[in-house]
């Protein structure tokens, strides 16, 4: 395992003159973390830092002893004195696997005592090193800014809860059932939406035309009865029955009909709904061979 | 008087057992985290102002729908130790092909030869290989980071968008 050690002087609010404490930031990793003293620098501004690599392999057997705090009082205390700060933080970031661990221990150099300890244990924690190296700094320097938390929260892989998704397929479902076809277009299907809409356009159309002559076959068959009832003519008589008789089996068609094209309109209605929420949109990656040919992926 | 010095001594003597102990804050990310200390509830994510004896303790954080955590930490003596952990969220993934005789393995543990397969896997990066007539034909880093379903080819369509 490679060891890297970073001596780093950081002098607190040194521009402001006041009675603030001093630090001596020692980071030591296991792998070089680029960019790390420069984001340093940028995250505390105020503060100078210099640099010195000649720092090597101090604290690394730190829990092999029972206290380690007292075991390393001399050398916490000598470091203090020699560069005139009151506290000594150590910043430890090893990387196991896939695990990333941050261990930050805060030493007092007047006693030479740990004081406190903190430890950051997390998976593919993927660049977010410095981010979590600055916060823990911050904390000590009780230094904080919103971007860091925002930073954080950005580079970590979101709750399964809380994941909100522009597109969903109840979305889709919805529009669908508000009119026939929306949802597949909704979801970039647009030639499912087309013949959709279509089909649940013409079985609308069919049974409302349905209706209309069921509609008028009744009329017609109250009218030719009444007219029926009434008439003494011979002629009359036989021509009111036949077209009563003509508009009564009108009547019973158009209204087996209307009925079949109603619950053939209502269920594709309800099948187009639930076709646009099947077939709505869902996030996807399409990977391709790696060997052989040239490796792209697509999402959606 | 006898009563008065009793009470000094047990005052002194649980003011002591307090002092050897270590004041413990535990954070997680997400929060509200059942975390257990030595099989010990201690609670509900934050946690502030417990206390804890310097030794090796085993921490183990729980939450459905993410991966359960278990770490061992040697507390050393301290005025403050404060532990952060971060648990990763496991999504439902579908992979899915249409290629025929092809045999998926994901970090060498899940197997399948299947046209779809649903699995649950931690977010971050999966190593997933394929075979064909028992040779690898294909190996590559897949990262989980939402829900979602993928679709493996072979051969990438010549007219895609």
């Amino acid at each position: 395992m490679q060891n890297y050690i970073w001596f780093i002087l950081l002098i607190s609010c040194l521009f402001s003159m006041s009675q603030e404490p001093t630090y001596l930031v020692l980071n030591h990793f296991d792998q070089e973390i680029p960019e790390a003293e420069k984001s340093l620098i940028k995250s505390f501004n105020n503060s100078k830092f210099e640099f010195n690599e000649s720092i090597k392999n101090i604290f690394l057997d730190l829990d092999d002893f029972d206290n380690p705090a007292s075991s390393h009082m001399d050398i916490i205390k000598e470091l203090g004195a020699e560069h005139k700060v009151n506290f000594i933080l150590l910043n430890k970031i090893e990387h196991n696997d896939d695990r990333f661990v941050l261990d930050g221990l805060l030493f007092n150099t007047r006693s030479g005592g740990l004081i406190h300890r903190r430890k950051i244990d997390l998976k593919q924690y993927l660049n977010g090193q410095i981010n979590e190296l600055i916060m823990w700094v911050g904390n000590t320097l009780g230094v904080q800014q919103k971007d860091w938390q925002e930073n954080r929260e950005s580079i970590l892989f979101s709750d399964p809860e809380e994941i909100e998704y522009e597109k969903t397929p109840m979305g889709a479902a919805i529009r669908s059932l508000i009119v026939p076809g929306w949802g597949q277009a909704y979801s970039n299907k647009k030639v499912s939406s087309k013949v959709w809409f279509g089909v649940e356009a013409s079985l609308s159309l069919a049974f409302i035309l349905s209706y209309y002559n069921y509609d008028i076959s009744v009329t017609n068959f109250l009218k030719n009865s009444n007219s029926y009832n009434t008439t003494d003519d011979e002629k009359l008589v036989s021509k009111y029955r036949s077209e009563a008789e003509s508009d009564w089996t009108n009547h019973i068609k158009y209204s087996r009909l209307a009925i079949a094209l109603a619950s053939a309109t209502g269920t594709g209605w309800v099948s187009n709904s639930i076709h646009a929420w099947v077939f709505g949109p869902r996030p996807y990656t399409n990977i391709y061979q790696e060997w052989g040919s040239s490796s792209k992926l697509e999402e959606g | 008087m006898k009563l008065f010095k009793n009470l000094i001594f047990i005052s002194l003597a649980v003011f002591l057992s307090l002092k050897a102990q270590i004041k413990l804050d535990v954070n997680t990310i997400p929060n509200r985290v059942n975390v257990f200390l030595d099989g010990v509830n201690l609670g509900r994510s934050p946690i502030v102002n417990e206390r804890i004896k310097p030794g090796l303790h085993k921490f183990e954080i729980k939450k459905s729908g993410f991966a359960p955590l278990s770490y061992e930490l040697l507390v050393n003596p301290a005025q403050a130790v404060k532990l952060d952990f971060f648990l990763n969220p496991i999504y439902e993934v579908k992979f899915k092909t249409e290629e025929k005789g092809l045999i998926f393995e994901v970090n060498g543990e899940h197997r399948w030869d299947v046209p779809l397969v649903r699995l649950e896997l931690e977010a971050g990066e999966h190593f997933l290989r394929v075979f064909k007539i028992g040779e690898i034909i294909d190996e590559q880093m897949i990262t989980v980071d939402e829900p979602k379903r993928f679709n493996y080819f072979l051969q990438k369509p010549l007219t895609s968008d």
